[in-house]
């Protein structure tokens, strides 16, 4: 389990996430789930130091397909009608554009499943974002896209944005590849204040879907009260059974 | 003492063999309705060809069809909670598997149990016929030739006999000396008695206590009972308290000549269970003829009808059959058409709760609407909304506050719902979700309850059901894959409420919903929650939702031709 490295804030503290109001209204650009009840309680479930193993598996997954459900919710769609076995018109929708994941090792790739399991054959390129020992700064260090991935609609998978700088490179990179910025959407499931005012700043046209907004960065980064590394928890690196 | 069941069968047999006694039980009793004309068989017998006929049952003998013709449940006995089997409540395993033998295989069930409440959801009580009489009077065989002769289904039978006090070892000792009164209305747990008849007129689900007659105790297990239009009990003591006789509809009692049931006394007892006579004759004088002049024959006053020789007296019996068809006549009414053109119109209830309407949601619908889609992403994408639906469906959960801790070491208000939940799918499209329910909810138990219309009148019909054990204080996630006139969702809310699960802790899913379905819904069950994720237009002449998806059953089992 991850050890925190400094308290931010005395224990008393009780954090909650900045509200759904305060969001809209600070990133117009910002789509958050409808925080039902029980988006809060798998929030609660994750976010628990004591969730361990499968269990965190099982609810993180949860979340991610809501999460995922939703950011789909944001691509082009064009009206349609069709007819049902009563013989009867329905007036539906049908997606236009081609779509294409990209996950942000590590914690990106444990999104792909709930992706995968809403869009069966859907492509999804990968890409590593390293910080070198000499400086914070993030540095490109792999990706492999899609050879057409400029004429798609760009999903970025990313659970936790914490500083944001990772966000921003990756960001960086795809524009580099031709996808224009109203193309990308960033997917995340907790992000930090800072992350979106830095993201947001850069990229203005960018669109970011997220489940809640946490309010504070510890001294190492980490977000706060967060859910600790997503990414040890997802894939057990830091169990020691 | 009355005949203890585990003898019966064998009294039967032996009696039969006598061509002057005619009051036998099982197979036997067809063999001599045979002879009768117009009576039974002829009805039996048709209703035997027809379920033949549709299930390709190669029932062909008299005694097989006879006793096919009894309405019984297609499952293992003890697999079924709500029974329609006709067998003496606390009946050893002997009559239930003559019945079940010609049964089992069976697959198809032309006899489900119609709406046992009405249009509201309220319930309509079942029909009660209370039978007194002398020990070896011909109670059960007067009982059941009701029972088989009145030819429907959801009828069970209940013996006083279930009700005897377990006794102590003192009064054991007593009994095995012929020195215990079996006879006295003492002898029976009375209380006991009128509070099980008076939920089961209910509808209510009620555990029949299992007495054995050996160590004359209540084993661990129970009976359990559920369902019934029609109750028939029957005990030497039927009449024997007015809180008991108020619950009956009908009170008949069977007046056999006491040198008649002496001699079957002897014969069962000496026969059957190696008792000396003069032990039998000691206990008939002490106990058996004293109750039958202090309680049972004064009993006579309370009944409608008394039948003079028991089960021999055909006119008295098609009497009462016929009183008792014209009662349920007058209690029965078109239950479908009647919801179908009912609360058409007006505002949406408060418990109506709709996922939110996203292009993905829209999107999933075209697809599953359309006719034109194969099985295969007809299957995936309703998948997929079922995923959606279920977890829209857990925030309207209670859920209680409560401040976690972060790997951060932060302190966290987050929220958790600690109550139990338990699925129930109505069969067979309702199964198609147990999927959704299984990938949301951890471990959750699942029940059935399964379904079907009446080709004929257009009825729901209530087959088979089986729910979890420990339901008290659960949340139950009901589910459906489409609601139409609400008619099935009614009869499986009405189960639940059998089982004594509050109306407010019952929420109802389907993928799409007709406005007639949700208004008798909410209707007949204010408290319920309907959580769906589209609501249709209208149902039409044929109860086909429009737009619609089609017979959602069929294309997701690729049961279409």
């Amino acid at each position: 389990m991850h050890q925190p490295t400094a308290v931010v804030a005395p224990a008393s503290t009780i954090y909650s996430t900045i509200s759904q109001a305060e969001c809209r209204q600070r990133w117009s650009r910002l789509t958050l789930c409808e925080e039902t009840n029980q988006v809060k309680e798998l929030h609660t479930i994750i976010r628990d130091r004591r969730t361990a193993g499968n269990d965190f598996i099982f609810y993180a997954d949860r979340l991610i397909r809501l999460v995922v459900e939703e950011s789909l919710n944001q691509l082009e769609c064009s009206e349609t009608n069709i007819t049902t076995p009563t013989g009867s018109v329905y007036a539906g929708v049908s997606f236009t554009k081609k779509l294409c994941g990209v996950s942000v090792m590590r914690g990106g790739e444990a999104m792909e499943k709930g992706l995968r399991d809403c869009c069966r054959s859907v492509r999804i390129g990968k890409i590593l974002i390293q910080r070198t020992e000499s400086s914070s700064e993030p540095v490109l260090s792999y990706a492999k896209f899609p050879p057409d991935i400029a004429e798609r609609q760009v999903m970025v998978f990313d659970p936790q944005l914490g500083t944001g700088k990772t966000a921003c490179k990756v960001i960086e990179v795809l524009l580099e590849h031709g996808v224009p910025q109203p193309r990308i959407l960033l997917v995340t499931l907790i992000a930090s204040q800072q992350s979106l005012d830095l993201v947001f700043k850069q990229f203005p046209e960018l669109r970011i879907v997220a489940s809640q907004i946490d309010s504070d960065l510890d001294d190492n980064h980490g977000i706060v009260p967060g859910c600790g590394d997503f990414g040890d928890r997802y894939f057990r690196t830091d169990d020691d059974q | 003492m009355d005949i203890p069941h585990l003898a019966r069968k064998q009294s039967s047999q032996l009696l039969s063999t006598s061509p002057n006694l005619l009051s036998v039980d099982g197979q036997k009793m067809s063999a001599s309705a045979a002879q009768l004309p117009g009576s039974a068989v002829s009805s039996s017998a048709s209703s035997t060809g027809s379920l033949a006929h549709s299930t390709g049952s190669s029932a062909s003998s008299a005694v097989s069809a006879s006793v096919a013709a009894l309405p019984v449940t297609c499952e293992e006995e003890g697999d079924v909670s709500c029974t329609s089997k006709v067998s003496r409540s606390a009946s050893g395993s002997s009559d239930a598997g003559a019945q079940h033998a010609s049964t089992k295989r069976r697959t198809i069930f032309t006899h489900g149990r119609p709406p046992w409440y009405n249009v509201d959801g309220q319930l309509k009580e079942a029909f009660v016929i209370g039978i007194a009489g002398g020990s070896a009077s011909g109670k059960t065989t007067v009982a059941q030739m009701i029972i088989k002769e009145l030819g429907v289904p959801w009828v069970v039978l209940l013996s006083m006999d279930s009700f005897y006090k377990a006794l102590t070892p003192a009064e054991i000792e007593r009994a095995h000396q012929c020195e215990y009164n079996f006879d006295h209305p003492n002898a029976f747990d009375v209380d006991l008695l009128v509070t099980t008849l008076k939920k089961l007129k209910e509808g209510k689900n009620v555990d029949i206590p299992v007495y054995d007659f050996n160590t004359h105790s209540r084993l661990p297990n129970t009976h359990t009972m559920y369902g019934a239009n029609v109750i028939v009990f029957e005990g030497i003591l039927a009449f024997c308290r007015k809180d008991l006789r108020d619950l009956m509809d009908m009170k008949v009692f069977v007046d056999t000549d006491s040198d008649i049931r002496l001699a079957r006394r002897l014969k069962r007892d000496i026969l059957e269970r190696g008792r000396d006579l003069a032990g039998v004759i000691k206990q008939y004088n002490k106990f058996v003829k004293p109750a039958m002049d202090e309680f049972i024959a004064p009993s006579m006053n309370h009944a409608d009808v008394v039948v003079p020789r028991g089960s021999d007296n055909h006119v008295a019996i098609n009497l009462i059959i016929d009183h008792v068809r014209m009662q349920l006549n007058e209690r029965g009414f078109l239950f479908r058409e009647k919801i179908a053109t009912a609360r058409k119109d007006g505002p949406m209830p408060d418990t109506l709760h709709v996922l939110p309407r996203g292009s993905q949601v829209r999107a999933m619908h075209t697809i599953i609407r359309n006719r034109d889609t194969p099985r295969d992403e007809f299957i995936f994408y309703s998948q997929r909304l079922m995923r959606l639906l279920v977890e829209y469906a857990l925030s309207f959960l209670p859920f209680q506050e409560t401040i976690v801790t972060t790997p951060s070491n932060a302190l966290f208000q987050g929220q958790r719902f600690n109550g139990t939940l338990i699925g129930v799918s109505i069969v067979r499209a309702g199964v198609t979700m147990e999927g959704s329910l299984r990938d949301v909810c951890k471990d959750i138990r699942l029940g059935k309850i399964l379904i079907q219309t009446d080709e004929e009148t257009g009825e729901p019909q209530l087959h088979y059901c089986k729910l979890p054990k420990r339901l008290a204080g659960a949340h139950i996630l009901l589910v459906d894959a489409t609601i139409a006139t609400g008619a099935a969702a009614m009869m499986a809310i009405r189960v639940l409420l059998d089982h004594d699960i509050p109306e407010e802790n019952i929420m109802f899913l389907s993928l799409i919903a007709a406005p007639s379905g949700i208004h008798n819904l909410a209707y007949a069950f204010p408290k319920v929650k309907i959580i769906t994720t589209e609501v249709d237009r209208e149902v039409n002449e044929q109860f086909h939702i429009i737009p619609g998806i089609g017979n959602f059953g069929d294309r997701y089992f690729g049961t279409s031709t």
